[in-house]
């Protein structure tokens, strides 16, 4: 079978998975995700030759396959920086999105052969976990505008979204690190007096940014009913961290939108999916998108056991379905808990740590 | 002059430190033993390895140091106790800075002791702020077994981080352990006459030149070294090994020897096992060690580690690539000389405080230098600190006398 037939195959099986959940609510069974996981991970070890390296070097090969998808080997976001992990030739790239650099700000990429299993798959996430009820809403973003940052992986997402949901009106407050308070102000305001639900989206930083400057303006928004946010985790390299209590609380208090209307999000550039907050504030993902959590030796740890979350993306068709994060999670139920990512080596005394490595650097 | 060393004669301050040391070095010395479990508990590290940390600690404050350290910072031990002549110079005389604090939260085990020993020895009257295990409180009874004035001279509090700071402006001298922003703080709350010694961000490493690697049997032996100075105190010291340069060129190559460290790895996993690590760091590590292999996979470098992922051990990574600085897991880089160890610490803006060396060449010593390492160690001695030493380049007594002089 040729590359192309092969690879419009695959994806014409993940979008009917996205389809069947998005529009009909079917998900897949254990036996499904590891039936479609070890094909899309065998057509990987086919086209992906870097990955199929890394993958023959721990043994793991075509004629070796593993024996479910908890043993398929995850790379490590980095090598997305070392290395181009494509199934095809990224000058032929649909979507390349931009790693930040988190650990030591040398960024790489994220190639996909078509905008369409990204697309589905975001769109489908975002409807059942944020847009539950099909508002359509006014969106405010807080993060990198596609128009002038094509390569923000979360700036492309919101875009889609504003286009596919959105009521025409919307706003883009963030250029590289400026944000742009006194617009988002008169922009909140026309909503507010037009009675607008909105829909405000943006890093955890972002917020903390703006509430900052808000509360320096004593500016107060009482937006109309149903709006919400759209928090994701984004705290990444920068000095000021606040608890995620304190955040939200400022975030009601500034923007008058109950609690129970704030959507944590938490994705990466090396996925195509994302995970959501559900009311019981544990991370749901839609059914092609699973998580393990990973001990010190790489195996599964049990639920509610603190380890290294690995996500397996079924969306990922042209790179690498399975990637290994250093964020600490849980498995809880369906989903998992977000512990979130410890900010460098415990070090002590008069050692050099790794924050102040960074921090120096 | 005033403090309750005053008229203590300096050798029998010197004889009490050492004997309550002598002491403690016994590791069924009952006080010894009932502080152990609080330290593992703090550290987390495994008992054995507290164990060797004690045995270090304490063996090394012995009468010869202190007298040797002494004398050779101030001239003799007279000084602290009378006026003494000086050649070709009027008298002079070495009497107590003042109070000292010593604040010592979040450190490895016991670094404020040697401190306060060699503040005791000026006849300060010391203070130390340390963390909930107690060692230090428990030492200063031993001491004050020994001499009672040492009970009035001698304290030790817990601390409390920022609230403490405030209460630091009384102390002539203050000596500090932690991050830039600790010292910082701790440093903006001293009276602005007071001297401040800050022992900030710090890293060691070790390099091993060509000759040294003549065959097998060296190689082992400086392995042997390398994998203690690695696993001790879970990497976590500034006087852990954070780096490793190897040169090419040997008989034994860096491949080869990175093999016999991995096997002296487990060795040392033995006689000291690893402590309690945590969720993030072996996160950490496991994604280090994951990226180590995909670049391995891919051709360059190699990986080592084991099954039960207790040490990771990456052979070449790119020069780029800053220490791990994880528990138990070492960078080893192949150079062709120490200018490329240099142009590495360099580019990581890596603050040294000692060097572990295979040999005394004069090219390796000036790298040192260069790095502003304080101290230069063989092979499995970088966490064996003599008390002579000049840990972070600093006097060790001379940081806590005041002179008085005559002209002549």
């Amino acid at each position: 079978m040729s590359y192309n037939r092969e690879s419009g195959e695959l994806d014409a099986e993940i979008l009917r998975v996205i389809s069947g959940w998005h529009r009909h609510g079917r998900g897949l069974s254990d036996a499904e995700f590891e039936d479609l996981a070890q094909r899309i991970f065998a057509y990987q070890l086919r086209y992906d030759e870097p990955y199929a390296r890394y993958c023959g070097s721990l043994g793991i090969t075509a004629g070796a396959m593993p024996a479910s998808w908890h043993e398929i080997p995850a790379v490590p976001t980095a090598a997305f920086k070392e290395a181009t992990l494509a199934t095809f030739d990224p000058a032929r790239a649909a979507l390349a999105f931009e790693t930040s650099g988190t650990t030591k700000g040398v960024g790489g990429r994220h190639y996909m052969e078509t905008r369409a299993l990204y697309d589905a798959s975001l769109l489908a996430g975002f409807d059942r976990f944020v847009l539950a009820d099909g508002a359509e809403l006014r969106y405010f973003n807080l993060v990198p505008n596609p128009a002038d940052r094509p390569q923000s992986s979360l700036g492309y997402m919101m875009g889609r979204v504003c286009a596919e949901r959105g009521d025409g009106d919307t706003g883009w407050y963030l250029r590289g690190d400026d944000l742009f308070v006194d617009a988002f102000i008169a922009d909140a305001r026309a909503a507010v007096e037009d009675g607008v639900p909105v829909c405000i989206a943006g890093t955890a930083f972002a917020f903390v940014q703006l509430c900052d400057e808000l509360a320096a303006r004593d500016a107060t928004f009482a937006f109309a009913p149903g709006s919400r946010i759209m928090e994701t985790g984004g705290f990444k390299g920068r000095s000021r961290i606040v608890s995620r209590d304190d955040l939200y609380a400022a975030l009601v208090g500034r923007f008058g939108i109950p609690g129970e209307r704030i959507v944590a999000e938490y994705s990466m550039t090396e996925l195509s999916s994302q995970w959501y907050d559900g009311a019981d504030r544990i991370k749901h993902g839609p059914p092609w998108l699973r998580a393990r959590v990973t001990g010190a030796d790489g195996a599964t740890l049990p639920s509610g056991v603190v380890g290294a979350l690995v996500h397996v993306d079924l969306a990922n068709r042209s790179s690498c379905l399975a990637v290994q994060t250093e964020d600490l999670g849980a498995a809880m139920g369906d989903g998992i808990v977000l512990i979130g990512r410890e900010q460098g080596a415990e070090l002590r005394g008069c050692s050099l740590d790794a924050e102040t490595l960074r921090a120096i650097r | 002059m005033s403090g309750a060393l005053a008229s203590v004669p300096v050798r029998a301050i010197v004889r009490g430190l050492a004997d309550a040391a002598a002491r403690w070095a016994d590791a069924d010395f009952p006080p010894r033993v009932r502080v152990l479990d609080a330290i593992v508990a703090r550290t987390g590290y495994a008992l054995p390895v507290v164990e060797y940390a004690l045995d270090r600690l304490f063996e090394a404050i012995s009468e010869p140091a202190l007298t040797a350290t002494i004398a050779g910072e101030l001239g003799s031990l007279d000084a602290l106790d009378g006026w003494t002549a000086r050649a070709g110079r009027g008298r002079a005389r070495a009497l107590p800075v003042g109070p000292v604090c010593i604040v010592s939260s979040r450190t490895t085990i016991g670094v404020a002791i040697p401190a306060a020993v060699y503040a005791l020895c000026a006849k300060c009257d010391v203070v130390v702020k340390d963390r909930e295990d107690h060692l230090v409180a428990a030492f200063f009874a031993s001491l004050a077994q020994e001499h009672d004035a040492f009970a009035g001279a001698a304290s030790a509090e817990t601390w409390s981080g920022s609230h403490d700071a405030r209460d630091l402006s009384g102390f002539a001298a203050v000596v500090a352990y932690g991050r830039s922003d600790t010292l910082a703080e701790i440093r903006a709350a001293c009276a602005p006459e007071a001297r401040f010694a800050g022992y900030g961000a710090r890293a060691s490493v070790g390099y091993v030149t060509r000759e040294s690697l003549a065959d097998e049997r060296a190689a082992d032996a400086i392995a042997e070294g390398a994998a203690r100075d690695l696993v001790l105190y879970e990497s976590e010291g500034c006087l852990s090994l954070h780096a490793l340069f190897v040169e090419r060129g040997g008989a034994i190559a860096p491949a080869r020897f990175a093999g016999l460290l991995t096997r002296a790895l487990e060795r040392a996993h033995v006689e000291f096992p690893p402590g309690e690590r945590g969720a993030g760091a072996s996160a950490r590590l496991g994604s280090a060690r994951a990226l180590a292999a995909f670049r391995a996979a891919s051709g360059t470098g190699a990986v080592y580690g084991d099954a039960a992922a207790r040490h990771l051990l990456v052979l070449d990574p790119p020069a780029s690539e800053p220490p791990l600085l994880l528990p138990r897991a070492l960078n080893l880089h192949v150079v062709d000389g120490p200018d490329d160890a240099t142009a590495y610490l360099q580019r990581h803006r890596i603050a040294l405080e000692a060097v572990a060396a295979s040999g005394k060449r004069d090219d390796v010593v000036k790298m040192a230098v260069d790095a502003g390492a304080a101290r230069i160690a063989p092979f499995g001695a970088l966490q064996s600190p003599q008390m002579e030493g000049n840990h972070g380049g600093r006097f060790r007594i001379a940081e806590y006398i005041r002179w008085i002089t005559e002209d002549t």
